[in-house]
């Protein structure tokens, strides 16, 4: 297959190799360069002194240090990528954020003065606090005891709620949609009903909250 | 990532006649009835979902649209009408300037025959019917009903005015005799479908002819013109393909767009994006035009090969070229 016409130069997976354990993360904080040396806690002191003496891994291609780089939304991006196909998930997620700011400039030209500021404009800010709304606060596990396995309520950790929530979000709008909508469409529909606590993804959320509930009687089995 | 720039200078222009050059790169808007009224059908696609989103239409004045203006405040309607090109790549603006000089003639009182797109009329044609004035060309009712549908929205009280010079016999029974308002034309085409491709063709006559009196003034607005003088992807039934010059349609179009006229002008534009077996990095004259360019004056680069050439308006058959660079986008 021929490679795709913006990469030319071949790419050597580095960061899939095993550095030696004496190597340094990168620091992509413009701002720790830019404090002047008297300001820098011992900490920091101590650990811009080791840079200057010990090697550093190379910087992955997703890291940036740009203002409008946004981790939350990175990771987002790699979960819908199909293929390795960065560039049209990129612009996938950059055309559901240019629907919900239009969406939202409409509400708000059409609304009535008293109601103007409470109308929420920003797209990164309905994204974070949608997918905040999403996070399911406990879990359950199954767990084998006796032979049966149970599903044991679990208290989930913050890589594993930002996870479920993202995961539940690309599922939804994957699958319960008109065959001749659009991701960017229904990702931003999707997007502005958890921001108002509605719609089917904070409804499962209050269905794995109730399952958790129910089987509360099972949670001494948890050993963690 | 999403950059919004908030750098553009929106403000309160003074009516368009009085656009000058220290208000180049500023926006200025237009009342959205203005805008139903004016463009039922001019505007791109991505410009009306912006006027959506934003509740108003601003526009951005352009040096080309400038300079458009001084030339039609100066003309001299005794002599044939002059026709302007506007070329330049994709993006730059070209059809956002003619919708700005379509909307100051609106704005001065002329009459505006503006074809959105010309590329629409030479391919995607679901109906192609065998044409009842002459056999060997063919009709394409859908385009035409659509086509005069908004000529009717945006010319109104014109339609009302201007009476017919001949009588002309649409069928068995219908007729529409001499002196009656060319509005009746409209509707015996809105009506009958059949009969739409030669009621534009007899609307664009009389309005040639008639211009030449002087009691109103005639602009003619073309989006893509290169379609006129290009291929089209049309087949017959007994699949031979289609010139563009069999098309009812193009043919009428192309009588107007000879100089053979006095009373108004012809602003046209070229565009690549609908154009059929063009290449995508072809924007000058003579590549979309091809033959019918010979003539043109060249355009002369200045500075650099990225600045935009100026055409003379002096002879060369009264055609002057505009090129927009991508110094004119925001």
């Amino acid at each position: 297959r021929p490679p795709s016409p913006l990469v030319r130069c071949r790419l050597t997976q580095v960061r899939w190799s095993r550095y030696n354990p004496s190597f340094i993360e990168p620091e992509v904080n413009k701002e720790l360069y830019q404090k002047p040396w008297e300001e820098l806690s011992e900490e920091e002191k101590k650990k811009l002194e080791l840079k200057a003496v010990q090697p550093i891994k190379a910087a992955p291609p997703s890291l940036s240090s740009s203002v409008f780089s946004d981790p939350m939304v990175s990771k987002f991006t790699n979960m819908m990528m199909k293929g390795g196909n960065k560039v049209l998930a990129r612009s996938l997620m950059s055309q559901t954020l240019e629907a919900i700011k239009r969406k939202q400039l409409e509400k708000y030209h059409k609304a009535p003065e008293d109601e103007k500021e409470t109308i929420e404009c920003n797209p990164y800010v309905i994204f974070h606090q949608a997918l905040k709304n999403c996070q399911p606060i406990i879990g359950l596990s199954s767990i084998t005891k006796g032979g049966k396995t149970y599903q044991v309520p679990v208290p989930l950790k913050d890589n594993r709620k930002r996870f479920l929530a993202m995961k539940w979000l690309i599922t939804e709008c994957r699958e319960n949609k008109n065959r001749r909508m659009l991701m960017p469409e229904k990702l931003s529909l999707e997007l502005l009903q958890a921001f108002n606590n509605e719609g089917p993804i904070i409804k499962k959320k209050h269905m794995l909250h109730k399952m958790a509930e129910a089987n509360r009687a099972y949670a001494h089995f948890r050993w963690w | 990532p999403l950059v919004f720039i908030a750098s553009v200078t929106v403000c309160v222009l003074p009516s368009q006649a009085k656009h000058s050059e220290h208000h180049e790169g500023r926006h200025y808007s237009i009342p959205l009835e203005e805008v139903k009224a004016v463009f039922p059908h001019g505007l791109p696609s991505r410009f009306q979902q912006q006027i959506k989103t934003f509740n108003e239409a601003c526009l951005m004045v352009r040096k080309p649209a400038l300079e458009l203006f001084t030339y039609l405040k100066s003309s001299n309607f005794a002599h044939p009408a002059v026709r302007y090109v506007i070329y330049g790549e994709k993006g730059t603006g070209k059809t956002m300037t003619l919708c700005h000089v379509v909307h100051y003639c609106a704005r001065q009182g002329w009459l505006v025959l503006h074809i959105p797109d010309a590329h629409l009329w030479v391919k995607n044609c679901k109906e192609l019917m065998k044409s009842s004035y002459k056999e060997e060309r063919l009709d394409q009712p859908l385009q035409a009903s659509v086509w005069l549908k908004n000529f009717k929205a945006s010319n109104e009280r014109f339609l009302k005015e201007i009476k017919t010079q001949k009588t002309y016999v649409w069928g068995k029974q219908e007729s529409t005799e001499e002196g009656r308002p060319l509005g009746e034309v409209v509707e015996q085409g809105l009506a009958r479908t059949r009969n739409a491709s030669d009621a534009v063709g007899v609307v664009l006559k009389e309005l040639k002819q008639q211009c030449q009196r002087g009691s109103f003034r005639l602009l003619v607005a073309v989006d893509g013109v290169n379609a006129l003088w290009g291929r089209t992807t049309l087949k017959r039934e007994d699949k031979s393909p289609v010139s563009p010059g069999e098309l009812t349609l193009v043919y009428n179009l192309r009588k107007l767009m000879m100089n053979n006229w006095n009373g108004g002008a012809i602003v046209t534009t070229l565009s690549q994006t609908g154009s059929l077996f063009k290449p995508r990095s072809a924007y000058l004259p003579q590549e979309l035009l091809g033959k019918v360019s010979h003539g043109l004056p060249p355009p002369s680069f200045t500075m650099g090969n990225r600045n935009p050439g100026w055409g003379t308006a002096s002879g060369h058959g009264g055609r002057v070229c505009f090129s927009l660079s991508s110094h004119n986008i925001l």
